[in-house]
């Protein structure tokens, strides 16, 4: 089943397949826009600065490499600053540098920030005129980047860019006008870093957690809410029996869906329900979390009318800004001073009513950093838990499953309990452990909420504890020596690291396969033809233009899908028409 | 001239097909025509009946480890 696009989306190329649903990040987003709103983006250098940080490393070298090359370079160029491996194993066609290089200048053109030109040129040996491609670098983008590096303030951009980096000190001391402004230094001493990170983490928290159902004092907002639906990651009960009804066709119906109940109150949306897609972005770590539901949110705003520029600009903005400082709203245009409160919704920002003053907050300012600062939000959570021995709790490696189904989870992480209790009978907890047994009725109420055996066994597989690895490393080995000391090849091949016994991944599969026992099919079935001929005939066209689902050449019968009756019946018409001369009428009863 | 005959195609194993037949005895009007082994031509509108009806058919012949694990607890404490 198809994963439901989110309406508006300038996405051609991604595939609805759940999986790249999340890796069509923000590069892919951002690649999807037309010039001109590229264009208006790299006005800001705050942006400019952001698109930079969230380019692949050879792409940020050929940037920086023409930055300050007034001239255009030719493409060749581009290549004879690469080592080529070519000493290395890869062998053919298919060199990993090769590949690597192409992407990289592919995303600086799908950017338009690299513009090819080509140029005619007399060569200098053979005195022919033969045609050169010569990459430039995009004005807009060169100037911004080249400020946004330089610190450089020119008066006419001053009002554009009202906040700039607070990065070098320098700069600091130079600010004059918008800045000043622009950071409020006697605000309240008690916004720590500390506490905005315990604010940011709750509210985050709080979304996922609402997500896995678990019971909480305070919903999330109704902006929050009506967002997770937006982006096809809940669902309300109407909504399911709708998709199921179509059975897969959900893309166009999910926008109607949410065109007509725009408004629907927090009562009706306390009672969504987490979706396949949910559950996979449950999965993730909470960067790509955060960039999916901003991007939806991006795509949200659109269908609201708020320009586009606007909400990227503060959201890259946001990336340049510095934790624990606060930050002045006046500055702000009106579509910024409405994100304001969405964003506080999801815990990007903290802005106290009525103060003229909002922080960031860590996930805001890491959005564009590589390195994040936290890994997962049960992660985070483990270290607010425990504090002294911090150094040691990490998220992945603490779930340890048996053959005979029983479950142990070495976590105090509500939310990953939350989790574990999608599809795992949990049965007790102690301080550090929680055991469980993965039973039928308990896959089957995950995979009635949508969630696929694959994602079960994959989380199963990315948490499996340390122990579990070894073994099967292990395991591996032992195979490995004995295969390869009997000289079976085929075997070796075959060969796979096992970390979950054998037993719960087949049956995991076993029980969504019974979940689909009967497979329906909507349209006619055609019997009690007078002839062969006519039989051969009608049903030789059918599978020519695929439609026939089933057939029965001993009773002469066949069927056909409802899609491809009505072809079928003009069809058969036709021979009529033509056999007898006069037209008769063939409808179905 | 060949009739057509509106419907829905029912694809399934051998065994869930007896059972959708078993459970057209009890109702009545599901099944229209037994086409063979794995097909079936059914009323559309009763497609969302079959399969609850299966689930529940199905369900109860499957295991449930906690059965086992209440009877011992019943047996101990009585």
């Amino acid at each position: 089943m198809s994963t439901p696009q989110p309406p508006g989306s300038s996405n051609s190329q991604g595939d609805d397949e759940s999986v790249d649903f999340f890796k069509s990040t923000i590069n892919e987003y951002l690649d999807n826009l037309p010039e001109s709103v590229h264009q208006q983006l790299f006005q800001s250098r705050e942006t400019c600065l952001a698109i930079f940080r969230l380019l692949p490393a050879l792409s940020k070298f050929y940037i920086m490499a023409v930055l300050f090359n007034e001239t255009s370079v030719p493409y060749s160029d581009l290549n004879r600053w690469v080592k080529s491996n070519k000493n290395s194993e890869f062998k053919g066609h298919q060199n990993p540098t090769k590949i690597y290089q192409n992407d990289s200048i592919k995303r600086l053109k799908a950017l338009h920030i690299l513009k090819e030109i080509k140029r005619q040129m007399i060569h200098p040996i053979t005195k022919q005129p033969t045609v050169i491609i010569f990459v430039q670098l995009n004005e807009i983008f060169r100037q911004s980047f080249r400020d946004a590096l330089t610190g450089f303030l020119p008066d006419s951009t001053q009002d554009q860019s009202k906040i700039t980096l607070a990065s070098s000190k320098d700069d600091q001391q130079e600010k004059t006008t918008s800045l000043d402004m622009m950071f409020d230094d006697d605000v309240d001493n008690s916004i720590t870093v500390d506490y905005l990170d315990r604010y940011c983490l709750a509210k985050w928290e709080n979304i996922l957690h609402f997500m896995v159902g678990t019971e909480i004092k305070e919903i999330p907002s109704v902006g929050a809410l009506t967002l997770l639906r937006f982006s096809g990651l809940m669902e309300l009960p109407s909504d399911r029996e709708r998709r199921e009804a179509l059975d897969g066709q959900v893309d166009e119906d999910i926008d109607y869906g949410y065109e007509d109940d725009n408004k629907k109150s927090i009562h009706t949306l306390k009672q969504l329900l987490i979706t396949k897609t949910g559950f996979q972005f449950l999965l993730q770590d909470i960067s790509s979390q955060i960039w999916t539901l901003l991007i939806q949110y991006l795509i949200m705003a659109e269908k609201l009318k708020m320009n586009p520029v606007d909400v990227l600009n503060f959201i890259f903005l946001l990336g340049s800004l510095e934790l624990g400082q606060g930050y002045a709203i006046s500055m702000l245009p009106q579509t910024q001073l409405i994100m304001l409160d969405d964003l506080q919704d999801y815990g990007l920002i903290y802005h106290q009513k009525d103060s003229s003053v909002f922080y960031p907050t860590r996930l805001a300012t890491s959005l564009t950093s590589e390195s994040s600062s936290f890994k997962t939000a049960s992660a985070a959570m483990d270290q607010e838990i425990s504090q002294p021995r911090a150094d040691k709790s990490t998220n992945s490696g603490s779930i340890i499953i048996e053959t005979n189904f029983k479950i142990y989870c070495y976590t105090s992480s509500p939310l990953q309990i939350a989790i574990l209790n999608l599809f795992v009978h949990l049965r007790a907890r102690f301080a550090n452990l929680v055991t469980g047994v993965v039973t039928r009725e308990s896959v089957r109420g995950a995979l009635r909420n949508g969630i696929t055996s694959t994602q079960i066994i994959n989380y199963l597989e990315t948490h499996a504890h340390n122990g579990m690895i070894e073994l099967a490393e292990a395991e591996y080995n032992k195979k490995y020596e004995f295969e390869s000391s009997i000289g079976n090849t085929t075997a070796l091949e075959q060969l796979k690291l096992e970390i979950l016994p054998p037993t719960v991944v087949d049956q995991i599969k076993l029980w969504q396969l019974e979940m689909d026992r009967v497979q329906a099919f909507k349209g006619y079935l055609y019997k009690d033809f007078n002839n062969d001929f006519e039989f051969e005939k009608l049903l030789s066209y059918g599978e020519d233009i695929g439609v026939i689902v089933w057939r029965d050449r001993t009773k002469r019968k066949f069927f056909v899908s409802q899609e491809g009756n009505s072809q079928l019946i003009d069809y058969a018409n036709k021979i009529i028409r033509n056999s007898s001369g006069t037209p008769r009428a063939n409808t179905p009863a | 001239m060949a009739r057509a005959i509106k419907g829905m195609l029912i694809e399934c194993d051998p065994s869930i097909k007896s059972l959708v037949v078993r459970i057209d005895q009890d109702y009545r009007d599901i099944v229209i025509e037994e086409l063979d082994d794995t097909h079936l031509l059914i009323d559309p509108s009763k497609l969302t009946f079959i399969k609850k009806e299966l689930n529940r058919i199905l369900a109860d012949n499957a295991y449930n480890p906690f059965d086992d694990e209440d009877a011992q607890a019943a047996a101990v404490l009585g």
